[in-house]
């Protein structure tokens, strides 16, 4: 070998070594600092949870993830290597399941979330954006250049060149762009999506990730919240300032539906073959197509966070301890749980439910009722 | 040894001759003086004030301490402040008469002096805000609608505005059944620098507040140590009432003892003028009376009255031997001139072993008790005798002292058995028994506070009672501790920073005892989550230092300080048991290892469980070297004065074995080693010792004119065993009423030195002769005090 090659590689190694030893001593970053054991753990703010069969994982902040065995009789915190706030899990089977975090952290699981790996986080995200939106920026140029007078085509380029220069200021300013939900179709295909925008997708389990915003209609980059599939196979994705997306081929095209209201949706889901979509303020719509939305009087105002859909029962969470109940989709009556603590997600288990938020875990009975 | 002891006693022999010559002379001058120096520190006395400060309660040097007294003025509102619960009995607050009132009571309170206007809060104050997402984005404003009317609508708003604010279970209770006002304190004034009056701000509380404001609908309860301490005050004056029960027992007592008019009023009197001359020379000083020191008085006036006792009872008997009134109090001050010497300069001496701990409450205990000590020796050791040689001990007491010491058949008779072998080895055997129970006891003892609210008042006192209420209906507990997180300038709302104590504040949920905490870390995840809508998948510290910075525009006082240096974690506790704080800070200490660097700092300890851990620590350290200086220097004393280590052993281990099991006592009673009775064994030490030094002094006197132990025995408790148990009997009284003091440390300090003393005076008179018997002490006991006698007398010529 060249020596002053492998001299350069020694210094190289040297530097690498080096920095890493001085960054292990400062470096408490929460992406990389495993999260902290504590017997109440399962008091943490918890929000999100996910069941299959009879596991259940339930994710919170710190990066707390508590497993369950037994539809949540048990329950135990399972050892993690990060602990940024957890944001959404989702099971595609008994053994894999996924989770995504602040800091823009998306982890997987192979063993049913007994340990888990960081496949992704917020330097990665920076970077794929920015890679994406700068070659946007230079084929729009290059379009342009062709056609110098094209003046649709100058504006579009124009505003791709300003997004390519944001990604490039947010690559500056760090990990900080949170996911909030994750979606597997199986143990390859999945989505990632979260604040800002941000839409990623995989095929191969989250190896390796394409960013997929620039696929919605969304050109102020408002939040995306939720994804689901309904019946029929088509995807929904529920967001900030009244967003709703819909790909009918698997996600490879979007198209946005105009929806009755304004503010924020936190969630979609399907009960009875009916879509509802539910936000800010307790606003609540119905749709049999995902096109046309009709509002559903609850009577209740705190915002509505995510939903539990059974086949003959469909249970809303939200803000203030709020639990409300109905077997049509259209008359609501309250579940009283006792709490005023904001509720984040459920899932129905034999005998009542599974719902986690302010206070960390709860169970409510169906005898509570 | 000889010696040495020799040099050292030389001084106070010398100074038996000088102040017997000049006491006995000059009796006139000399009372004239004693009257003018009476009559000016009576005057002074009267002036003495109650006084109790915060900072003396705590061990100052303690390296938390320290750290809080450095950031004191940014720690404002954390430190020293009281909480006022306005309840209704019936309904809930959202009625425009209860509304009123609280707006009133509001007012009220910010014009009261000492309080820190700009951080008082209730929902009545511009500075309590609810803040709401609507689709237009983050609206808000103060809790009390600025167009509050009275009305029905604007109370559902003002119902409205406390929901949306969070501040149920902080300033509204969580059955909306009371609201608090929060009302900090400067402990020193800003401007005026004046110090804060806790006994008038605990008044003004009461008149001001809680009298006006009480009715049937509404119920006033109000917390906090300014509370604790104007209430510490005022029950603590309540004691002079005991002050003036034990005096009449006393005078009782006494005259029943000696049957003569002046052997119970001069002692008594002359008590009575180094209590006033203590109190007179205290306030000379600059000390006021803290509750704490309260109670020496008490002890001054026990002890002074027991030494009289001594001396009145040797008048007597040299009476009955035929001097006169004036032959026979000069005969008894030479007599009793070394043994009182020694005896009070070893309570003095054992009082000032108290200096040891860094907590100036027990210094200022210490000092005052041996100040009172050595006023003692000027009153009662000198005065007394005086006195006494002009007005003579009377004819009926003569004759009961004669009649006593040739009584062949009394009771003292069976007490004698412990002078003989079988005697001694069986109380020799039961104290082992006593001893071991005790060690095993005593292992249960624990430092610090054991009750909940503030221990130093009674579990049923009125504050307790407001305390319960307060942490039944809301959810914050009253024992907080306070770390202070210390970054560079301006770092404190950092990333870095926010996200360390996040997950420090989180490491604090895996320790057993902490119920919740609060840090700048949750205002910033709170309005972080508002301003993205409340969506709790917001709720952390975001990455983007802007995002920070927006959620910090508005940040309640105390969280930070003006620099953002520091950042104070407010962790509320279940208790305040030793235990608890224990394990607290030292998970602390393991986390701040860990993470302390250049950048960031984690440093114990404010709040008043901080405080307590530190006084803990202090005192768990000073127990232990507050016995060894005792015990040393009272032996160091008994040394000296017997030359014998024999002796030194018949005393010491009397004294040993009540010090033990008065610690098994207070395992049992549940009553731990905190500031108010860590004190209580030096004082029983130091006092203990007396009977000793008495029972052995007169017991050496008979065995030196060659009677065996059992007979010189007999004959000491004929002549002095007697005052020995009416000295036990009065210092009992005196701090046995204590028990029925309102304030619960005084209660235990009675109880602990009531038991001190009796066992003291028990163990004096069963076990000093059986180990007196067993070791076979005598010879150089003899040789030693005979010679001393001979030297007396040698210079007496």
């Amino acid at each position: 070998m060249d020596p002053i090659r492998s001299l350069i590689h020694c210094f190289a190694l040297a530097a690498v070594l080096l920095s890493s030893s001085v960054s292990a001593q400062a470096d408490v970053d929460r992406l990389n600092t495993p999260a902290l054991p504590s017997y109440r753990a399962d008091q943490t703010l918890m929000l999100d949870i996910a069941k299959h069969g009879d596991q259940l994982l339930a994710v919170g902040d710190q990066g707390v993830v508590m497993r369950s065995s037994d539809q949540g009789q048990h329950w135990q915190q399972v050892q993690t290597p990060f602990s940024v706030m957890l944001t959404s899990v989702f099971f595609t089977d008994a053994q894999h399941a996924w989770l995504t975090g602040h800091d823009g952290l998306f982890a997987a699981s192979q063993d049913g979330g007994m340990t888990w790996q960081k496949l992704l986080d917020g330097d990665q995200i920076n970077r794929l954006r920015l890679q994406r939106l700068q070659a946007i920026a230079a084929e729009l140029q290059s379009q342009l250049d062709a056609e110098p007078d094209n003046e649709s085509l100058m504006m579009r380029s124009d505003d791709a060149t300003w997004y390519a220069e944001d990604a490039a200021a947010a690559v500056e300013e760090g990990p900080s762009i949170p996911l909030l939900d994750v979606w597997f179709a199986d143990q390859q295909r999945g989505f990632a999506l979260g604040a800002y925008g941000l839409l990623l997708k995989t095929d191969d389990g989250g190896q390796s990730w394409a960013y997929w915003g620039d696929r919605l209609d969304n050109p102020d980059n408002f939040h995306l919240n939720a994804m689901m599939a309904d019946h029929r196979g088509d995807l929904y994705i529920a967001g900030e300032a009244g967003l709703l997306f819909r790909s009918t081929d698997k996600g490879m095209h979007w198209i946005r539906i105009d929806t009755p209201y304004e503010g924020s949706f936190f969630s979609i889901t399907e009960f009875k073959q009916q879509l509802f979509l539910m936000g800010l303020r307790g606003h609540l719509y119905r749709s049999d197509d995902g096109i046309d939305w009709q509002a559903v009087k609850t009577g209740y105002q705190a915002t509505l966070l995510s939903a539990v859909a059974e086949a003959d029962k469909l249970v809303l969470l939200g803000q203030g301890g709020l639990i409300i109940e109905s077997a049509d989709g259209q008359h609501f009556t309250p579940l009283d749980s006792g709490g005023r603590r904001s509720l984040s997600a459920g899932v129905a288990v034999d005998g009542g439910y599974r719902l986690v938020g302010e206070g960390g875990l709860l169970s409510l009975e169906a005898g509570d009722e | 040894m000889n010696k040495l002891s020799r040099i050292l006693l030389a001084p106070i022999k010398g100074s038996e001759e000088f102040a017997e010559r000049f006491l006995f002379h000059r009796r006139l001058p000399v009372l004239l003086v004693f009257a003018a120096l009476t009559l000016f520190l009576a005057w002074q006395a009267v002036q003495i004030r109650p006084d109790a400060s915060f900072v003396k309660m705590i061990p100052t040097s303690h390296p938390y301490v320290e750290n809080y007294l450095k950031n004191r003025d940014d720690l404002a509102g954390l430190g020293n402040s009281v909480r006022v619960a306005v309840a209704v009995n019936e309904g809930d607050i959202f009625t425009a008469e209860f509304q009123e009132t609280l707006q009133k009571i509001t007012d009220e309170l910010f014009f009261i002096p000492g309080v820190d206007r700009s951080a008082l809060t209730s929902i009545w104050t511009p500075n309590v805000r609810w803040t709401e997402v609507t689709e237009e984005g983050f609206v808000g404003g103060p809790v009390i609608p600025a167009d509050y009317d009275g009305s029905a609508a604007s109370l559902e708003q003002v119902k409205l505005n406390i929901l949306r604010s969070g501040q149920v279970g902080r300033l509204v209770a969580n059955d909306f059944r009371s609201a608090i006002v929060q009302v900090p304190l400067f402990d020193k004034h800003p401007d005026t620098g004046e110090k804060l009056d806790y006994q008038a701000l605990s008044q003004q509380l009461e008149t001001l507040i809680r009298d006006k404001y009480q009715s049937d609908q509404i119920s006033v309860h109000i917390t906090g140590f300014a509370k604790i301490v104007g209430d510490l005050i005022d029950g603590a004056a309540q004691v002079a009432v005991f002050f003036g029960i034990a005096l009449l027992i006393t005078l009782v007592l006494l005259y029943l003892y000696s049957r003569s008019i002046t052997g119970t009023l001069v002692p008594l009197a002359c008590s009575v003028i180094a209590v006033i001359w203590q109190l007179g020379l205290l306030k000379l000083l600059g000390f006021g009376l803290d509750p704490y020191s309260m109670l020496v008085p008490f002890l001054v006036f026990a002890i002074a009255v027991s030494h009289g006792v001594q001396i009145v009872n040797t008048i007597a008997l040299e009476s009955a031997r035929g001097a006169d009134s004036w032959l026979a109090a000069r005969r008894a001050f030479r007599a009793l001139y070394i043994p009182g010497l020694t005896a009070l300069l070893s309570d003095g001496i054992g009082f000032v072993t108290l200096m040891v701990i860094d907590i100036r409450v027990i210094q200022d205990l210490a000092i005052a008790a041996s100040l009172g000590i050595a006023v003692i020796i000027l009153t009662n050791l000198f005065l007394l005798p005086v006195i006494m040689s002009l007005l003579g001990i009377g004819e009926r007491a003569t004759q009961r002292a004669l009649i006593a010491e040739q009584k062949q058949d009394s009771n003292w008779h069976r007490l004698t058995w412990f002078a003989t072998p079988t005697g001694a080895k069986f109380a020799v055997v039961v104290a082992g028994i006593l001893l071991v129970g005790g060690l095993y006891q005593g292992q249960k003892l624990q430092i610090g506070d054991l009750d909940s609210g503030a221990p130093e008042l009674r579990a049923d006192s009125r504050y307790n009672v407001d305390n319960r209420f307060i942490t039944q209906h809301y959810s914050t507990s009253s024992d907080t501790f306070v770390v202070m997180v210390g970054t560079e300038k301006d770092q404190c709302s950092s990333f870095n920073t926010l996200s360390l104590v996040d997950r420090f504040q989180y490491y604090l949920t895996n320790i057993e005892g902490v119920q919740s905490s609060v840090s700048l870390v949750n205002v910033s995840k709170r309005v972080t989550s508002g301003l993205n809508e409340g969506n709790l998948k917001w709720r952390t510290v975001s990455r983007n230092q802007l995002v920070i910075n927006a959620s910090l525009s508005y940040v309640p006082a105390g969280l930070m300080n003006p620099s953002c240096s520091l950042l104070p974690v407010i962790i509320f506790l279940d208790d305040h048991k030793a235990q608890t704080l224990q394990r607290l800070t030292g998970k602390i200490e393991q986390f701040a290892a860990q993470h302390d660097s250049e950048q960031i700092r984690f440093e114990m300890a404010a709040g008043n469980s901080g405080f307590e851990a530190a006084t803990n620590e202090v005192i768990g350290t000073a127990q232990y070297q507050m016995l060894a200086w005792v015990y040393a220097v009272v032996g160091l004393l008994c040394l000296l004065t017997f030359r014998s280590v024999k002796t030194l052993i018949c005393i010491i281990a009397p004294l040993a074995l009540t010090s033990i099991l008065c610690q098994a006592l207070m395992a049992s009673l549940g009553i731990g080693v905190k500031v108010a009775t860590l004190p209580v064994i030096a004082l029983g030490v130091g006092i203990g010792v007396d009977y000793g030094i008495y029972i052995y002094s007169k017991l050496n006197t008979y065995l030196v004119q060659g009677m065996a132990l059992p007979e010189a025995y007999l004959n000491t408790l004929k002549t002095t065993g007697k005052s020995v148990a009416f000295t036990g009997l009065t210092l009992g009284i005196g701090v046995v009423l204590w028990v029925f003091s309102p304030i619960k440390f005084q209660a235990d300090m009675g109880i602990l030195l009531t038991f001190m003393f009796l066992w003291n005076m028990l163990g004096a008179l069963v076990l000093i002769p059986a180990l007196a018997c067993l070791l076979k002490c005598g010879a150089t006991g003899i040789e030693a005090i005979s010679t001393t006698e001979a030297e007396v007398k040698d210079v007496v010529k």
